[in-house]
């Protein structure tokens, strides 16, 4: 099997990769890991004359942690946030990335192209837009801010323009008795691919109550989903196994999952109740481990 | 735009001449000619190409080469140093890590990395860094070995091994290395290193590239096909079309011959060959292809045996009535009168699935033709010598005039046991542009041209008495065909005669159909036709049990096989050990202990099996000769020809022997054990013995690595070979050694006086004197079935064999109650393979078939949509287990000795299968409270079932109340 005729051109700057992308635009496509965008051009997915690869931005690259939040550049491989020392809630990042794929793809496969792919069922949304990252969209007019739930317009498909590089993942700091988690469920334990999934954060007050919760969930519509009712009735809860419950109603009541290879709508909806819940359970438990 | 790179690989430079295109898997294998990364799937899933990039592990096939820059590429060619193997290279070879070598070079990398950050990695860190190696072969036991071994190697290199905490008994350092030892592969170095060779790793010189036009549509008529622009593509060479090929049929079966070369009227499958372009490389042969206009009249497609069946459906072939393509009607026994003096009858439907063997190594092919007009064929095969016999049908030529080469096989499990369309139209397309021609399959090509597990449809029903005793077994199978017979007429007759094999049954039915649909053709894959029935029956069997109040390890005893039996449909059962199977499996797994009292989510279950050690007749009739020059020959009950045939011949120093046998090592191991069983007959070690069983030109007939027939039928052949070398030279060492010739025995590279083993003399130099008086020291022997196996109703030949196989296997699973998800955590298997040659390989072969069986008893299954169309044909849909899902696995081998085998040999590969299915089944039947009967036995099944027994639960208050 081998890729159609394509030229490889390579961007070292913004700059340059915003020049090459206007010179052949619609025909062009971003590369940086191309664990996706191969296997799309090799099994005839996607179609593109030309690949810009944006591996050599440097500024794409590198994770800082600080007062102001968690900078996580788009070129950064899921390995490496995988082996980053993340702070607090952050660390539920890793969540998705220890079951992303298999080693090898984790290596090339970066942050920005999980997001950039836009693959229903991608691992780093839903935990992203549980914890109320955003994303940088560099271009020669500027950059703009998008948080990561306003991200996705359907499968495949984004608010990204065809010359914006997505410079950057930005989360923010959240509160001192806050957890997150994301859970997932494969239908086999090494190198799978979701078939459903929750992530949850949340933050508890000094009585022990629900400040406030984020539940997004995954693979079960068509884009990544911040589940906002979830998070309206959390508020001001105590947390309990009732309250999940109600919690994964809605999700489940949010879902808009497909019927594929791999479940049906009937049996995703149903899991996505379970791992809300599971997603809701595992939270709170680490908000009490970080403060135990 | 061509651009020169200059590439650092192994610590070299290499320039190469790059297209933007390229992969860096395109660039070593096609450009470098370092072969050793192998092409497995090209998108990722498969890990085969695994690569390291300043030592950090990628996959060469999503990596583009232009994107490589000056970073350091190692590949498995660069490990080893000055001819010394790693430390983990090392462990690999000797901890059984290796069998059929496709996915080695790709784990070893991805292990060598993690050892280099890791000496001492955790079990979990080394599935989490091989979790993207798919491996089919070892079950990732061997694998697991191999890495926890070298996790403990010593700052000065030597090697503090670790104890198997797995249970598998350590052996002790061989004395010898011939019969009963654990030698290390004959071919595992050549793995580990990159060295062997797999016939798409070859490069003959002025070689074109083939590539097959598909059909898009399941069932439909060819109108019109215009090749005028492929042929107009710069670099195309040929193009082939049905009006351009042979009228003749092939297949397997020589009854049911019914496959087009290329199809001349109609296409019966998604992927169905319709046209075969030859290229000047494979990049210009799939651009050809896809310029090729088919105008199809498309047909109304069957794609399940039910709705086929049915009068007035859609006929696939209209050689078969509807659909039926094979119809069996068994009665053994008074079965109206077993069904009348049962206690209990249970009647139950199973349904099984569309399982796929996946081999790693894809299927590829390279003919070329020698200017004596001898067709030269390089092929992945199981059975060279059948597809030499097909070949000459097909090109109606002499069998003398077709050489075939079988370099090393990436795994077979059935899938490469017929004939392919590469075989066949590589030697047209070369025939017809005077050059070699290579054709590969890609991986969504290899599910299209099948061959895979037949999906079963059962009806079976169980009398048994109060006490548990069999006392009649009636099913009914409809057999999911596919488009074609291939394999299919002995599939069905499989799929009843291996019953009766392990429990005595007074009265048995069967009636078998195998019904053809639009889907790709399938075949024989390990256990052949045999083990969805054998899940089936040994649900049911676990049933009756449960509903009789019998343990179902003890109403297992008390059905069980016996020794000197000839069953109710007049197999002859030799040896058999099958009764200390369940008792060890029962003892060792704690059996007694977990049964009923697990917590909930906790299951334990059993399953048995057993399998023919060689099919007791030959695919086709009559001898050794082309079919068109014989009528369709009457049968008889006896072997024609001699099925086994091996010549081993000695270095005129005496030194080394050369053991030629047609055998197919396909990853099973076969030319380890055979060149150990040829050392013990000659007397001398296995080391000194060079196997050569690739080439037909150099090795006699031998029918191939199918029906698990090499241990015993090969074993014969080079042990009497041997022993011939040995008669020949007692003249000349009695007259050495001044004592009678029958008095000379030959063991340990000596020749001595019976009973005087001090009275010796070297066996190389009783070799050269040998030499120096006659000439060239061979020998020869051959093996054939024993005369008259089977009985006198129409299909007995199916299911003969001389030897059976016996085994028990012990499940133990974990459920999540709330998602369906299975995780089996481990199995105790003890099987009776008579003597075990290689105690190693016998593991490896159980460790194998424990992953594939579980697996395909809880995730795989090939899918299509209404059409027809494959949904899953790669290796991210199709679902195998990883290293992650591999349960611990123990293996044990009971007391066995089969007389009609080679120093006492049974055979090992498939009847390892058989108890797993049932056995992973019963184990989630026990943790969940309900039986799936459906395969695979997947989370969604499990939910409905549980939510389906809640409901009724609820329906029924009453029962619960009081």
């Amino acid at each position: 099997m081998h890729l159609p005729n394509v030229q490889l051109h390579e961007a070292n700057t913004l700059e340059d990769a915003a020049d090459l992308m206007d010179r052949f635009g619609p025909h062009a496509e971003f590369l940086a890991g191309g664990t996706d965008l191969l296997v799309d051009l090799k099994t005839s997915r996607s179609a593109a004359d030309h690949l810009i690869s944006i591996a050599g931005i440097d500024q794409a690259r590198g994770i800082s942690q600080g007062a102001s939040g968690l900078t996580i550049g788009s070129l950064v491989t899921i390995a490496e946030l995988n082996e980053a020392d993340l702070h607090g809630p952050w660390a539920a990042i890793q969540d998705a990335t220890c079951v992303m794929a298999a080693p090898a793809i984790r290596n090339m496969a970066t942050a920005g192209g999980n997001l950039a792919s836009a693959v229903p069922c991608a691992d780093l949304p839903p935990i992203l837009m549980a914890l109320g990252a955003s994303v940088d969209l560099w271009s020669p007019s500027g950059v703009r801010t998008i948080p990561v739930a306003d991200f996705f317009t359907g499968p495949r498909s984004t608010v990204r323009e065809h010359n914006e590089v997505l410079l950057s993942i930005n989360v923010p700091k959240s509160g001192p008795r806050s957890g997150a988690a994301y859970v997932r469920f494969a239908l086999r334990e090494g190198n799978a691919i979701a078939v459903a999934a929750a992530a949850a954060f949340v933050q508890l007050n000094d009585s022990g109550q629900i400040d406030n919760a984020a539940v997004a969930i995954g693979a079960v519509a068509p884009t990544p989903l911040l589940v906002r009712d979830a998070a309206k009735l959390l508020a001001g809860e105590s947390p309990s196994e009732d309250l999940w419950a109600e919690a994964a109603e809605a999700t489940m009541k949010a879902a808009e999952p497909i019927s594929d290879i791999r479940a049906s709508a009937e049996f995703r909806r149903e899991l996505t109740g379970v791992l809300t819940a599971r997603a809701l359970r595992l939270a709170t438990e680490r908000v009490e481990d970080a403060t135990s | 735009m061509t651009i020169a790179r200059t590439f650092t690989i192994n610590c070299q430079k290499h320039s190469a001449a790059i297209e933007p295109h390229d992969t860096l898997l395109d660039v070593l294998r096609d450009k470098i000619q370092l072969t050793g990364t192998k092409r497995g799937c090209d998108v990722g899933d498969c890990g085969a190409c695994t690569v390291l990039l300043d030592g950090v592990p990628v996959n060469a096939c999503l990596t583009l080469a232009g994107t490589v820059g000056s970073r350091e590429i190692t590949t498995i060619e660069g490990l080893a140093r000055n001819g010394t193997l790693t430390p983990l290279q090392q462990s690999f070879v000797e901890e059984g890590g290796i069998q059929c070598g496709f996915c080695t070079p790709g784990m070893t990398l991805a292990a060598t990395a993690l050892i280099e950050q890791d000496a001492n990695p955790s079990d979990d860190d080394i599935k989490e860094a091989l979790s993207g190696n798919m491996c089919r072969c070892t079950g990732y036991s061997g694998i697991m070995r191999s890495v926890k071994r070298c996790g403990n190697y010593n700052a000065d290199g030597t090697c503090a091994k670790q104890d198997h905490q797995d249970g598998n008994v350590p052996e002790k350092a061989p004395e010898n290395d011939t019969v009963g030892v654990s030698i290390p592969r004959v071919d595992a170095v050549d793995k580990v290193t990159g060295r062997a060779q797999y016939t798409a790793d070859l490069f003959l010189p002025n070689m074109a590239y083939g590539k097959l036009l598909g059909s898009p549509i399941a069932h439909g008529l060819v109108k019109r096909i215009d090749t005028s622009k492929a042929e107009a593509l710069p670099g195309v060479l040929a193009v082939l079309t049905g009006k351009d090929v042979t009228d003749t049929k092939h297949g397997v079966s020589p009854a049911r011959y019914d496959e087009d070369v290329l199809a001349k009227e109609k296409v019966r499958h998604v992927g169905d060959p319709v046209a075969a372009v030859a290229a000047i490389d494979e990049r210009t042969a799939e651009q050809a292809v896809s310029l090729i206009e088919v105008e199809y009249e498309e047909l109304p497609a069957v794609l399940d045996p039910m709705s086929a069946i049915a009068e007035g459906a859609p006929l696939v072939n209209d050689r078969f009535e509807r659909n039926i393509n094979t119809h069996v009607e068994q009665v053994f026994g008074d079965i109206e009168t077993g069904f009348a003096e049962s206690d209990l009858i249970r009647e139950e439907v199973f349904t099984g699935n569309h399982i796929y063997q996946c081999p790693m190594e894809p299927h590829a092919s390279i003919s070329t033709w020698d200017p004596d007009g001898t067709l030269v064929l390089y092929t992945s095969t199981q059975v060279p010598h059948y597809v030499q016999y097909m070949m000459a049908h097909v090109l109606n030529i002499p069998l003398g005039r077709i050489r075939v080469i079988r370099p090393t096989v990436g795994g077979g499990f059935g899938g490469k046991a017929a004939t392919s369309p590469l075989e066949i139209n590589s030697a047209l397309l070369s025939q017809k542009i005077g050059r070699p021609v290579k054709m590969v399959y890609t991986r969504e090509e290899m599910f299209q041209y099948g061959r895979g597990r037949h999906k079963q449809h059962m009806r079976f029903k169980l009398g048994v008495t109060r006490d548990g005793k069999i006392k009649a077994f009636k099913s009914e199978i409809h057999l999911d065909g596919g488009a074609y017979s291939s394999f299919g007429v002995a599939t069905a007759y499989y799929a009843g005669s291996m019953i009766p094999t392990l429990y005595h049954l007074p009265a048995y039915q069967y009636d078998g159909y195998r019904v053809m649909t639009n889907k790709p053709a399938c075949g024989a894959m390990r256990g052949h036709g045999v083990p969805q029935p054998r899940f089936a029956f040994e649900c049911l069997l676990g049933m009756v049990a449960d509903e009789l109040g019998i343990d179902p390890v003890e109403i297992r005893e008390r059905n069980a096989m016996d020794p000197e039996t000839i069953t109710v449909n007049d197999l002859d059962i030799g040896s058999c050990e099958y009764r200390a199977t369940l008792r060890e499996v029962k003892e060792r797994s704690n059996w007694t202990e977990k049964y009923g009292k697990l917590p909930p989510g906790k299951g334990i279950g059993i399953g048995c099996g057993g399998f023919v050690s060689g099919a007791g007749y030959c695919i086709y009739r009559g001898q050794v000769q082309l079919s068109h020059e014989k009528g369709r020959e009457p049968f008889q009950k006896k072997s024609i020809f001699p099925h086994a045939n091996a010549v081993v011949k000695i270095t005129e120093d005496g030194t080394a022997a050369v053991l030629m046998i047609g055998a197919a090592e396909i990853g099973q191991g076969s030319d380890t054990v055979l060149v150990q069983m040829c050392a013990e007959s000659l007397g001398i070690p296995a080391s000194r013995i060079r196997m050569r069983s690739g080439d037909s030109d150099i090795s006699p007939i031998d029918l191939g690595a199918y029906s698990s027939r090499i241990t015993l039928m090969g074993g014969h052949a080079v042990s009497r070979a041997g022993q011939a070398v040995v008669d020949s030279m007692r003249p000349f060492a009695a007259s050495l050694l001044d004592c009678s010739e029958d008095e000379v025995e030959a063991r340990n590279a000596k020749m001595f006086v019976r009973d005087h083993p001090d009275r010796c003399v070297a066996w190389e130099e009783v070799a050269r004197q040998y030499f120096n008086a006659n000439g060239p020291l061979v020998g020869t022997g051959c093996y054939r079935p024993p005369d008259g196996l089977g009985g006198d109703y129409k299909g007995a030949t199916v299911g003969t064999s001389p030897a059976y196989s016996f085994g028990s296997a012990v499940c133990e699973v974990s459920v999540d109650l709330e998602t369906g998800k299975v995780k089996i955590d481990k199995f105790t298997d003890y099987h009776d393979c008579g003597r075990a040659i290689n105690p190693k390989t016998v593991h490896g072969q159980v460790e194998g078939a424990v992953i594939m069986g579980a697996s395909e008893t809880i995730m795989e299954d090939v899918m299509f949509d209404e059409q027809g169309k494959l949904l899953n044909p790669n290796l991210h849909g199709y679902l195998m287990m990883t290293i992650k899902d591999a349960p611990d696995i123990f293996s044990g081998i009971v007391d066995s000795y089969e007389p009609r085998g080679p120093f006492g040999a049974k055979e090992i590969g498939e009847g390892s299968t058989l108890p797993v299915l049932g056995a992973v089944a019963h184990a989630i039947a026990n943790a969940t409270g309900v039986w799936i009967t459906d395969l695979p036995i997947t989370p969604e099944k499990i939910r409905r079932a549980l939510r389906a027994k809640e409901a009724a639960k609820a329906e029924t208050p009453a029962l619960t109340v009081n």
